[in-house]
């Protein structure tokens, strides 16, 4: 069971990321690193176990999609909320409950598939797609093969 | 033209349904993921099934959802029900949307966000079973409001504490007003010098919240 303690957590900002797969693993990892507060849900706590060791947030095992998982998750302080399952509506879902019921203020949300974009527009919230930002990548280096090496050494840390 | 009804995944219950619309002479479709299940639709004559994701918009427009007058999501998942049902609307302009929700404790949240009807088989299952315990002495005729506001049936037996009593007499709480008394099949109009009999049945309109209390006080338990 989650505890914070609001000394621990002082005034500092607070981010909240749902979904510890690998991109929400290895964000969390960065944020905790550079001393951020990090509240990391996922509903199968075996998906944990991709963090690293030094990781030095909170892990919460529950539904987001559920208010009482996100309240629990101190969404009401948090700065920002970071949606990254795997699964588009599930994303979608929270993302709109995050605003309409806890006006969060700065929502993110990972989405595949950028077409129902209709549906979230007027909620400002904050869409990125990986199938965009890679093709733009490709494309970048299919335009200028010069730049090969550097994002080669880039990529390869 | 004949109404157009797009029904998005569930497989029982979206068999069942589109056969009673099309018994009712309605136009409808059926999208669903699963192939098998889009097989044993199709055996149903004069249903247009489609194979696919109905949360993606382009499932939909092979649907001709902008043709839809009403659309269904069916599907177990809550997230799932609501994107369909938001993309119907926002993106195929469809005039009424209908969800089901697992989660009783989102209905409220899926009004917001837009949905035109929300149903929750969960809260609807355990009322009726709740409402059948009791139906003996006291039955729920009419939900209103999404619940919060009920018409109800009660008949009054011999060892209520309230015969001979006149209805100003009475302690019911300001949310609740008797609207007729049924005496011997007979509708009676209440007022304040009207006196209780056994075996009056009384028709309550009564607040959800208060609706127990004023059994209690009518039936004396």
């Amino acid at each position: 069971m989650l505890s914070i303690h609001v000394n621990w957590l002082g005034k500092s900002k607070l981010t909240v990321i749902v979904g510890c797969g690998r991109l929400g693993s290895t964000l969390a990892d960065q944020l905790s690193d550079e001393g951020k507060n990090v509240i990391l849900i996922d509903q199968n706590e075996a998906a944990f176990r991709k963090l690293s060791p030094a990781y030095a947030g909170l892990t919460l095992v529950g539904d987001a999609t559920d208010a009482a998982t996100l309240k629990q998750a101190e969404i009401e302080r948090a700065d920002h909320l970071v949606i990254v399952t795997n699964n588009d509506n599930t994303n979608i879902m929270i993302a709109q409950l995050a605003r309409e019921c806890f006006q969060t203020p700065h929502v993110i949300c990972r989405l595949y598939d950028p077409q129902r974009e209709c549906v979230y527009r007027e909620f400002g919230i904050q869409t990125i797609c990986p199938t965009a930002l890679s093709s733009l990548a490709i494309e970048r280096l299919l335009n200028n093969p010069a730049s090969l090496n550097q994002t080669g050494q880039e990529g390869g840390n | 033209m004949k109404k157009r009804i797009l029904i998005v995944g569930g497989f029982h219950k979206a068999q069942t349904l589109a056969r009673s619309f099309l018994e009712k002479g309605y136009d409808v479709t059926a999208i669903n993921k699963n192939p098998l299940h889009c097989r044993v639709l199709a055996q149903m004559s004069d249903l247009t099934v489609l194979t696919g994701d109905g949360s993606k918009p382009f499932v939909l427009e092979d649907a001709q959802a902008e043709n839809a007058d009403i659309a269904i999501a069916l599907t177990p998942r809550d997230d799932d029900n609501l994107v369909i049902c938001q993309l119907c609307k926002k993106q195929f302009h469809v005039r009424k949307t209908v969800s089901l929700v697992a989660n009783p404790e989102k209905i409220k949240f899926f009004y917001r966000m837009g949905i035109d009807s929300v149903v929750c088989a969960l809260s609807a299952i355990t009322s009726i079973v709740e409402q059948q315990t009791f139906l003996d002495e006291f039955t729920t005729l009419l939900p209103l409001g999404d619940g919060e506001l009920r018409i109800s049936e009660l008949r009054l037996p011999a060892t209520s504490p309230v015969i001979g009593k006149t209805l100003s007499e009475i302690q019911l709480s300001r949310d609740v007003i008797i609207a007729t008394i049924l005496r011997q099949d007979q509708p009676l109009v209440p007022h304040g010098d009207t006196k209780l009999l056994a075996q009056d049945v009384l028709i309550l309109i009564a607040a959800a919240k208060q609706e127990a209390a004023s059994v209690r006080v009518l039936q004396g338990k």
